[in-house]
């Protein structure tokens, strides 16, 4: 089976959207092909395929215009359902969306949550994912007391990703020291696809 | 899982004392960092001084020169 999906002109997350409803199209291994006109959905349609365990290559065909080819395999789509959410089978995501934990005095918040980082360190296994957004994005950043713990975690396995909205907002762009930077998109995937969301 | 070794804990017998440390240790780049205080160990609060065990004098003579008195100094696996 081959098929064609045109997301030209399509904004984000549409691409994605009509990827996802493509493969369940798929009854047996076949090659989808999905075009769009912008290398943030070539990055998210792949990302999608990968999640899926699907392989997947991509090519500029012309002034905006790329193809992702992707090898759907029915099977492996099976699979990741049977991990999605609600089975509580699926990622576990620690979301920092504050350099504080819990509400009232902010100066016991932030040693409150440097222990908590600390002892994620001692957790067996460690999480999959931390995503750090708003004042969660001091963690990750230069002059964070908890950079040695989240570099430990990194090291351990576990993905840090913060918000590149948040960082450029608190003007800590260039400053930070462990993990990537994701988008709203990333972020909005990743706990969407959770198994369990902990938020300290 | 990070892999355990063998550090010096100094507790304190309140949260407040415990940040103290932190403040003063930081102020002075002293060695060490707060982290809660390891389950091994029986303390009246849940926060305290981590350091290398060859960091024992340097903090006890800090410590007093603040008069900031510790609960316990202990060594133990963290």
């Amino acid at each position: 089976m081959k098929k064609t999906i045109n997301c030209m002109g399509m904004a984000c997350p549409l691409p994605v959207v009509n990827a996802k409803k493509a493969f369940e199209e798929f009854t047996e291994t076949g090659t989808l092909i999905v075009q769009v006109d912008n290398e943030t959905a070539v990055n998210n349609v792949s990302k999608l395929a990968a999640r899926y365990g699907f392989a997947a290559s991509s090519r500029q065909t012309g002034d905006k215009a790329y193809e992702i080819e992707i090898e759907v395999t029915p099977e492996k789509a099976q699979q990741q359902e049977q991990a999605a959410p609600g089975c509580g089978g699926g990622p576990l995501v620690v979301v920092l969306s504050s350099n504080v934990m819990g509400t009232g005095d902010d100066k016991l918040g932030k040693a409150l949550m440097k222990s908590y980082i600390f002892a994620l360190t001692n957790v067996d296994p460690v999480p999959d994912t931390i995503l750090c957004y708003n004042g969660g994005a001091f963690l990750t950043t230069e002059g964070s007391d908890s950079l040695e713990d989240l570099q430990n975690l990194e090291a351990a396995g576990t993905k840090i990703i913060t918000c590149g909205t948040c960082l450029n907002f608190y003007g800590l762009t260039d400053k930070v020291k462990v993990g990537t930077v994701g988008n709203m998109y990333d972020i909005a995937d990743i706990l969407s696809h959770a198994g369990r969301i902990v938020r300290p | 899982m990070r892999r355990k070794t063998l550090h010096l804990v100094i507790t304190f017998n309140t949260t407040t004392e415990a940040m103290a440390m932190e403040d003063l240790c930081k102020s002075r780049h002293a060695p060490g960092r707060m982290i809660p205080v390891p389950q091994s160990i029986s303390a009246g609060c849940g926060l305290c001084w981590c350091a290398q065990p060859d960091d024992r004098e340097t903090l006890q003579a800090l410590m007093q020169e603040a008069g900031l008195e510790p609960e316990n100094i202990t060594e133990c696996m963290v």
